[in-house]
């Protein structure tokens, strides 16, 4: 593979987590690929205030939970509904199967002239950088997650349930921190591999999102497919 | 500076590229910490691109919205770009004064100790090539240093939500109700360095440098690792609920931006400004719901901050915000560049930093970068010649009283017909039940606390969709009092029959009506002298004192049953009306939009029972 990587650390995540989780990380990212101008857009994660969920129709002011998170998002609604659809995508690929390790890839590439190659005219996609995202999803999505809690419930007061949950909620939100820190860590140190910009607009340069997962075949079919299309990277600077 | 392979214009962009940067980053760091400087009062999340972005907002393509008049000061005392600029980020506590503890200063307010603890040290830095032994080429394309900028800015702007002070920043611009705790910041170009035990409690993150002309840009920040002992925590009275499906919730409604004043003048010794404040001409409202304190004068210098406590007593603590009012009219002025925008395209970054017309080649090097600002600052404002280095600070750590309850007792100016209740019995709860309908019954609500009626009158203004973008609120608990803001927001329309609002305060920002008038109303109410007498004052103040009044308005009725459309906050309503003695004008004009939007909402789910309730 060629052009920059950065292997994210991975994440321990349930079902239901697996959006707002995927939503920080790829919104930090583009954040730092959407170069043209952008009026940033703070949202809440609202995955850690547990509270939140459950309640509808109630005039009250928003506690700030004291693990509250935030993640920035570039501002454009195309990119926002893009992230979406694949999240959902993700999600039902997780759901059909549920396998441990489940990987999203953010690859951003330059498109070169078409070329006249022996088997196929494509757009040349020179890709200069991939972030793979790597998500180990804890629970069936179906039996489990309501299940479990139920289940959980019954059995102990719920007490050592909801201090297991906290537990494990406070580890995630360390471990998505730690994400956080390394996507920044990343982006500023690597930046002479950037091309220029073609647009201004949303995410200034093209890219895709691969969704594969440890088991799946097609992963390798992936990486086969990108490593032909790619040429040599060249350092653009 | 002299070594230039490049050519002189080259050299001037870099300057300009590299003082831009210290704003740029000044104006994050101070966006993401302090709540009250934001001169709109408000979160900016939800703006959409569409809304013009200034020019001088344009750099980095990070559009903030309007810079704080912090920022203009920078000019003032950064002179040499070589020079770090070093940005306190300071935790203010209000201890009880037996609770002394080992921190570091303690200033004796009324009610207690004022402790003030380092949370964090952000230091940008131009590092000059030959002091940091670096080899760095001399000719690195200024484009390029601007295009990595772009990426460090965006990292850093990321990284100020990510570490542990952000959270103490939430609490306190999304806590309507008073906090035991502020945050205040301090910009110099030298600090002092930390003793061992802060240094212990400290980790360090330093960003990736990037390279400029003979040196590099570099961020890094010592902050403490965990605020938990702290404790800080706003006075929890009410449910720990939201709503999801909110019609906008405080904390993602941004405000709308204020109309960009010019002042003219701004001095920046704080007596002095408050002295400005009343003789502006009317037209020029600069805005600001904070609280004053922290917002109140960057840019003075060490020797103002001995009348501003004077000053204080007298006002209280929202008078410090009335300083800022002709700064902050004045920032959007100096900050909107004339248009000058560089048409060229780069070779290969189309990445367009909008510098100004003239970049000059030659030091003082600040200058080309700062030109235009200063020389737009200069016409303004009176020079002030400040000692170096400069210490910015923010006077809040001076104000005695963080929960003082007769704070509020200031100069918002009162509407010609208004009247104010400024007592402290006036509940909060009040704010908490409008409606709209309430609005329409404005005579009969004279039982309630004018500032509940203020309340319902800012959304029954919105409703209206006047143009004229104010609102104006019914002050007085006998009800007919109206207090007219100004916005440019359309959302905070002024309700047709309150129009005749005479409120000199910095949001009215429309020419129709332009609060000429004088503060000098008959307020009716026990502080209604008190207030005109300082309403010329302290526009800002004004505000704020206007929305202080808001919440610790008494309740509309004294029965709860029109209070809350949701049972179960009508008990809280009622008991947290103690606590809305000290809030910020920040928190107030949260909750204004908290409650306009709930007025939405209110409105779309049950118009006709609210109407009933009304009729009680």
């Amino acid at each position: 593979m060629n052009g920059e990587v950065c292997q994210l650390k991975e994440l321990d995540v349930e079902y239901f987590e697996i959006r707002e989780v995927l939503r920080c990380i790829l919104h930090t990212i583009f954040f730092h690929r959407a170069l043209g101008l952008v009026r940033p857009k703070d949202i809440d994660l609202e995955l850690f205030e547990i509270t939140y969920h459950t309640h509808h129709c109630r005039l009250a002011l928003r506690k700030i939970a004291e693990n509250s998170y935030m993640y920035v998002q570039c501002g454009d609604a195309e990119l926002e509904k893009k992230v979406d659809e694949k999240i959902d995508q993700f999600i039902d690929k997780v759901e059909k199967h549920p396998n441990k390790k489940n990987q999203i890839c953010l690859s951003f590439f330059e498109v070169k002239n078409k070329q006249q190659t022996w088997f196929t005219n494509k757009v040349e996609h020179l890709y200069w950088e991939h972030w793979y995202i790597n998500l180990n999803v804890a629970q069936h999505p179906k039996a489990h997650s309501g299940k479990s809690h139920h289940s959980k419930l019954v059995v102990d007061p719920g007490e050592s349930a909801s201090e297991e949950r906290n537990a494990r909620r406070a580890t995630l939100e360390s471990s998505l921190h730690e994400v956080l820190f390394q996507i920044i860590k990343f982006v500023n140190e690597k930046k002479d591999h950037i091309p220029p910009i073609p647009s201004m607009e949303g995410v200034s340069f093209p890219y895709e999102i691969i969704i594969s997962s440890s088991s799946d075949s097609a992963f390798g079919m992936d990486m086969f497919k990108r490593m032909l299309q790619t040429g040599h990277p060249t350092m653009l600077s | 500076m002299d070594l230039q392979s490049n050519n002189p214009n080259d050299h001037g962009r870099n300057e300009q590229i590299v003082s831009q940067f210290l704003l740029k980053s000044l104006h994050i760091v101070l966006d993401s910490r302090i709540p009250s400087i934001r001169p709109s009062g408000g979160r900016r999340g939800n703006l959409s691109l569409g809304s013009q972005v200034k020019k001088s907002d344009k750099w980095f393509n990070l559009a903030l919205g309007e810079r704080p008049t912090a920022l203009d000061s920078l000019n003032f005392w950064h002179r040499n770009l070589m020079e770090p600029m070093i940005i306190d980020i300071i935790l203010v506590q209000e201890m009880p004064a037996t609770a002394a503890l080992g921190r570091n200063e303690c200033t004796t307010s009324g009610y207690g100790l004022l402790v003030e603890t380092l949370v964090e040290r952000w230091v940008v830095q131009y590092e000059s090539a030959r002091t940091s032994h670096q080899l760095t080429e001399s000719s690195v394309p200024y484009k390029k240093t601007y295009k990595k900028s772009i990426i460090l800015l965006r990292s850093l702007y990321t990284m100020m939500r990510l570490l542990p002070a952000y959270r103490a920043y939430r609490k306190l611009s999304i806590s309507t109700k008073a906090c035991d705790f502020d945050i205040n910041y301090k910009v110099s170009s030298f600090s002092a360095p930390f003793t061992r035990t802060e240094e212990q409690a400290m980790k360090q993150y330093s960003f990736f440098p990037v390279e400029a002309q003979n040196g590099r840009l570099s961020i890094s920040v010592k902050y403490r690792e965990s605020l938990a002992d702290f404790n800080l925590e706003t006075s929890t009275s009410f449910p720990p609920e939201i709503i999801t499906d909110y019609v906008g919730s405080p904390a993602t409604d941004p405000f709308r931006a204020f109309p960009m004043m010019d002042k003219g003048v701004h001095a920046t010794s704080f007596p002095a400004r408050e002295m400005q404040s009343p003789t502006s001409a009317p037209p020029q409202r600069p805005h600001s719901w904070t609280s004053g304190l922290s917002r109140g004068a960057p840019f003075t210098h060490n020797q103002s901050f001995g009348s501003p406590p004077a000053h204080r007593s007298s006002t209280g603590r929202y008078d410090i915000s009335s300083s800022p009012t002709d700064v902050y009219g004045q920032r959007t002025q100096n900050y909107r560049p004339p248009t000058h925008h560089r048409g060229t395209s780069f070779d290969d970054y189309q990445l367009s930093p909008p510098f100004s017309p003239s970049p000059s080649p030659s030091p003082p090097t600040y200058i080309s970068g700062g030109n235009y600002m200063q020389s737009r600052l200069r016409s303004e404002t009176a020079p002030v010649s400040i000692p170096n280095p400069m210490i910015i600070r923010s006077p809040r750590y001076l104000s005695p009283n963080l929960s003082d309850p007769n704070r509020h007792s200031l100069p918002p100016p009162s509407p010609r017909s208004t009247r104010y209740e400024l007592s402290s019995h006036e509940s909060p709860s009040g704010i908490r039940s409008l409606k709209k309908s309430e609005m329409s019954k404005v005579g009969d609500l004279s039982s309630g606390s004018g500032s509940a009626n203020q309340y319902s009158s800012h959304k029954v203004s919105r409703d209206n969709k006047d143009d004229s973008g104010r609102f104006s609120g019914l002050l007085s608990s006998s009800g007919s009092p109206r207090i007219g803001f100004s916005r440019s927001s359309s959302r905070l329309s002024l309700q047709d029959e309150l129009d005749d609002i005479d409120f000199s305060c910095p949001f009215i920002v429309d020419d129709v009506d332009t609060c000429e008038s004088p503060v000098s109303r008959s307020v009716g109410g026990k502080q209604g002298r008190e207030l005109s007498s300082h309403a010329k004052k302290s526009q800002d103040a004004a505000v704020g004192a206007l929305v202080r009044m808001l919440r610790t308005a008494p309740p509309l009725r004294q029965d709860s049953s029109c209070y809350s459309l949701s049972d179960g906050l009508e008990g809280e309503f009622n008991t947290a009306s103690g606590f809305f003695i000290a809030r910020k004008t920040s928190d107030a004009l949260e909750e204004l939009k908290a409650y306009r939007d709930m007025k939405d909402l209110i409105l779309s789910k049950s118009g006709t029972r609210l109407v009933s309730k009304q009729e009680l």
